[in-house]
């Protein structure tokens, strides 16, 4: 049994470096598909969990995930990209210089909220407590995601990577009812649309005089 | 239980006459007025839905300015030139955001309030480019962006409350034994911050003056009126699990100190009125933080008069936009010739900045003598020289569009009764407040 456990516990910090590979590339179309990759990730976990816990709800929410965020999202989002190649490849970004700051981000607000709170929180369905840190990194990675881009397209997924968060913090700490977590889903599924619907009109986004003070 | 589900229901079907929706939602927003009285007298054992005196006030004031909203809407949605959405589609998403806010009053789960108020986003969104400029795209991309960021926050606090409790029914919550956990504090420590991007608390408010300004007339009057104080409701809920009360009132005061310097420096006449509706909501979060019977009174009565005052200013401030195709305050000279729009801005003004014998006045009186019945007398003093700074911020800015300079404005195409209707409602519930009061008394 514990060897399932090590293989969660290491898939778990495989999808965190997932939103690191996100946060440090330039390829909105290759971000998009990681977001996709990143949401199978969660599904393997959840189904694993089920499996475990011989919990039915997980394997529903495993689903659930693939087939709304895996197919669905990445399907609407990869097909509202615009063609054109300026749309396709943020140039105007350091990578190195993000990375770096995104790491420094990181560490501070895991530092706070970790280990200021979520420290007293056991985890329910997993032994090992640390592990609600990874949920909680991948968090803030999508914080800063929406944060340092200008493209809509990766602010977007900066959106969904906090959503995938918090699939896997409940999932470790109390899976919420089965009927609020697809309501959930399905709002997330319906801002995504919107999302793609407002980045045709605006891709990229500037600051305004007009919106100023 | 019928009778809730009819209210959700109602709009919904309104809908469905599509072609004609226009008048099917006026039709709809008058049915569920009576409803709501329907409602009040079968308020019923809690179940899947659940409603009281608090929810009760918060439903009648969405559908009273749901109603007014729709009249206004009907002159001026149809003048828009550049339209990003048709008219019968704004109607559409007007019923959607309209059912989404009774959901999240009514439901008796915190996961459920949870899904409200993000189909909140999800319907509002594009009614902010009914008016569509490339800087309505990008207020509506802040909205969608920073709201959704900030809620899906406050899920985490959703997590946290099951995580403590097995269950996220919200009676058997409050009502059962208080505990005091490190899991309940975090929960609400996390949904002040997530659902307060919402109520606009600072720091997370900053997508709430570039919504209000780019926003159609008539929606930024239910954002202002009526969805924020939605968002406070639930926020409301979840604090009564545990109330922590020095963390919420110190954001409460610090909000409002900032609204208040915000207001300062406004030059776009929308965006103060946003600014406005900023301070207010957070004197309101204030009295409910306060916990005592008095501070909620007070909430009430300011949420209440300050939804059909500052319902009655952004009409007001479309009629004033439609005449003389600025937002500026400086361009604005000589509205006084307008008479309508003159008086309904200058009442609907003194409304939101809390002057006697206004609702908002007794509202901000209660809640500032509850803060000084728990003793937070720093938190009393900020909280009473922001009001000065706003009240004379805004005041100011309004009489100068009124009575400075000479214009030749035309009424003619503008809707003037609704903002003028509007205004003295918000005076009526003070009234009413205090001729209540006195045969309690």
């Amino acid at each position: 049994m514990s060897i399932i456990y090590t293989i969660i516990y290491l898939i778990t910090a495989l999808i965190t470096i997932s939103g690191f590979y996100i946060q440090g590339n330039k390829y909105i179309r290759s971000m998009a598909m990681t977001q996709g990759f990143q949401s199978l990730l969660i599904a393997i976990v959840s189904f694993m969990l089920g499996f475990v816990l011989k919990e039915y709800t997980f394997f529903i929410l495993g689903i659930l995930v693939i087939i709304l965020r895996m197919f669905l999202v990445t399907y609407f989002l990869i097909n509202k990209i615009p063609k054109n190649k300026s749309y396709l490849y943020e140039s105007k970004i350091s990578i190195t210089y993000l990375l770096i700051m995104d790491l420094i981000f990181i560490i501070i607000s895991i530092f706070i909220v970790y280990s200021i709170s979520f420290i007293y929180i056991k985890t329910t369905t997993f032994p090992v407590s640390n592990i609600l840190l990874f949920p909680l990194l991948l968090f803030f990675q999508g914080l800063f995601l929406i944060a340092s881009r200008r493209r809509t397209m990766a602010q977007v997924l900066g959106y969904i990577e906090e959503e995938n968060s918090l699939i896997l913090l409940g999932v470790f700490i109390l899976p919420v009812p089965i009927i609020i977590e697809s309501s959930v889903f399905l709002d997330v599924l319906i801002l995504v649309v919107i999302f793609s619907v407002i980045s045709i009109e605006k891709p990229v986004h500037e600051k305004m005089e007009e919106l100023r003070g | 239980m019928i009778i809730n589900i009819l209210i959700l229901i109602i709009p919904l079907i309104a809908s469905i006459f599509y072609k004609n929706i226009k008048n099917s939602s006026v039709i709809a927003s008058i049915i569920e007025l009576f409803l709501l009285l329907f409602l009040y007298f079968n308020e019923g054992s809690p179940g899947f839905f659940f409603v009281d005196n608090v929810s009760f006030i918060f439903i009648l004031m969405v559908d009273s300015i749901y109603l007014l909203s729709l009249l206004y809407s009907r002159k001026y949605v149809h003048s828009i030139k550049n339209r990003g959405i048709s008219e019968n589609f704004y109607y559409l998403l007007m019923n959607f955001f309209y059912v989404s806010m009774v959901f999240a009053l009514m439901v008796n789960n915190y996961g459920f309030m949870w899904v409200g108020i993000e189909t909140t986003t999800i319907s509002s969104a594009l009614l902010l480019i009914t008016e569509k400029s490339d800087t309505s795209l990008e207020a509506t991309w802040r909205y969608i962006i920073i709201v959704s960021a900030g809620v899906t926050f406050a899920f985490i606090s959703v997590i946290l409350i099951y995580y403590s409790f097995h269950t996220l029914t919200v009676t058997a919550i409050i009502y059962s034994k208080v505990k005091d956990t490190i899991a309940i504090r975090l929960a609400i420590g996390i949904a002040l911050v997530g659902f307060g991007t919402k109520v606009g608390v600072f720091p997370v408010h900053t997508w709430l003056p570039d919504a209000h300004s780019e926003a159609p007339s008539p929606v930024s009057a239910m954002f202002s009126g009526v969805l924020l104080p939605v968002a406070l409701y639930v926020l409301y809920r979840i604090y009564e699990i545990f109330p922590l009360k020095e963390l919420f009132v110190w954001a409460g005061t610090v909000s409002v100190l900032f609204a208040a310097i915000f207001l300062g420096y406004q030059k776009n006449f929308k965006r103060m009125f946003a600014y406005s509706t900023m301070e207010n909501m957070n004197i309101a979060l204030i009295g409910l933080s306060t916990f005592t019977y008095l501070g909620l009174i007070g909430s009430l009565l300011l949420l209440l008069s300050h939804s059909f005052g500052k319902a009655g200013a952004f009409y007001s401030s479309g009629n004033i936009y439609k005449m003389s195709d600025t937002k500026n305050i400086a361009d604005i000279k000589g509205l006084i010739n307008n008479k309508m729009s003159s008086v309904s801005l200058l009442l609907s003004s003194f409304a939101v900045t809390g002057t006697p014998p206004y609702g908002t006045f007794f509202g901000e009186f209660l809640i500032l003598y509850s803060v000084l019945q728990i003793h937070f007398y720093a938190q009393f003093i900020i909280i009473v020289l922001s009001l000065f700074l706003a009240f004379v911020s805004i005041n100011f800015n309004v009489t100068k569009m009124i009575f400075k300079g000479k214009s030749d404005y035309s009424e003619n195409n503008v809707g003037t009764l609704i903002p003028l209707i509007a205004a003295i409602i918000s005076i009526a519930v003070g009234v009413v407040f205090l001729v209540v009061y006195n045969e309690i008394l």
